[in-house]
């Protein structure tokens, strides 16, 4: 399984390449702190749906496992998993080493 | 090739459109709880209840791993049932939210978001002039083919900007198992009030669905020369 580190390289390969398709260097230059939706985020809502359904492929491939990030856990949790870069990050993680 | 999914491809208009895009060179996966469809060698029958939303992931999921790339997506499998609105059993309506609503939106959630990654791809939903009739008799059939409307609406606009063109296409009965239990008068009297007195074949409605998806616009479009205006 995916650890931090890994799962960092793939979320930040991904902004890059989502930051280049919509020509927004913000998203290239991307960091732990960078929002990713609501005032200040360089995303509009079709942005985060496509950020997800590419990082739900990348991780796909990664693992060999079918991962689904948007759930009814993630959706009611009081600090939302998709509100910054570094949340995102170690809500994947968490996701992924979760015991079966 | 360009690759197409197909609910309810076993049979009626599913089967009639999946043959069709066949004959034009097309690759069709058939989604339908009974594998079958067409016997042709470009299509493969999928066993899945669209019902059911881990299922549906996973069979598209089998696709995505293949590398397949979905061009167009047809959510057409329905169920209806005739009842008056006060004596349709609970479970009757369940049922039939369950296929002709969730199953369109468990579909559209798992393809849309292939399209998505791929950044292109069409996705009609089949709808029915029920609707914009508010026929009686038909009141759960009626709410689940409204909610798909409804859905088709909202998808296109969230999706439009990922390249994923989303629209709805409704009928008025057409011969086919879903309206085998309907009287010939009622039929009749449904084909007058939608100024087509000869009926809907299944060659007319595929024909209108691929042009409907040369337009790409979100509809809902109907195969009539006439609608009654709204209350």
């Amino acid at each position: 399984m995916l650890n931090r580190t890994q799962v960092a390289a793939l979320v930040f390969r991904r902004l890059a390449l989502i930051g280049q398709e919509l020509a927004k260097p913000e998203l290239v230059q991307a960091d732990e702190q960078t929002r990713l939706f609501g005032q200040a985020s360089q995303l509009d809502s079709i942005g985060l749906v496509t950020l997800i359904a590419d990082l739900e492929q990348d991780l796909r491939e990664a693992t060999g496992q079918s991962v689904q990030l948007v759930n009814e856990k993630a959706l009611s949790r009081l600090t939302s998993p998709f509100r910054r870069v570094g949340l995102l990050i170690d809500y994947i993680t968490e996701l992924l080493n979760k015991p079966a | 090739m360009p690759c197409a999914i197909i609910t309810g491809a076993s049979r009626g208009l599913g089967f009639a459109l999946a043959s069709r895009l066949l004959a034009e060179g097309w690759k069709v996966y058939g989604f339908s709880r009974q594998a079958t469809g067409p016997e042709h060698p470009a299509f493969e029958a999928v066993s899945v209840d669209v019902g059911d939303a881990d299922a549906v992931q996973r069979a598209v999921d089998s696709l995505s791993q293949r590398g397949e790339k979905i061009d167009l997506l047809v959510n057409n499998a329905g169920a209806a049932s005739l009842n008056a609105c006060l004596l349709t059993p609970s479970a009757v309506v369940a049922s039939i939210m369950r296929v002709n609503f969730l199953g369109t939106f468990h579909m559209l959630q798992a393809v849309g978001k292939m399209m998505v990654r791929q950044r292109r791809g069409d996705i009609i939903n089949i709808s029915t002039v029920a609707v914009p009739l508010s026929l009686p008799g038909e009141a759960a059939y009626v709410a689940s083919k409204a909610a798909v409307e409804g859905l088709t609406q909202v998808a296109a606009q969230e999706l439009a900007s990922a390249g994923v063109h989303v629209q709805a296409v409704g009928f008025g009965p057409i011969a086919t198992d879903l309206t085998r239990a309907v009287s010939a008068e009622q039929l009749r009297s449904l084909n007058q009030k939608i100024g087509r007195p000869q009926g809907t074949t299944l060659a007319e409605a595929v024909e209108f669905i691929l042009e409907c998806y040369a337009q790409r616009r979100p509809g809902p479009h109907y195969l009539a020369a006439q609608l009654p205006k709204p209350f």
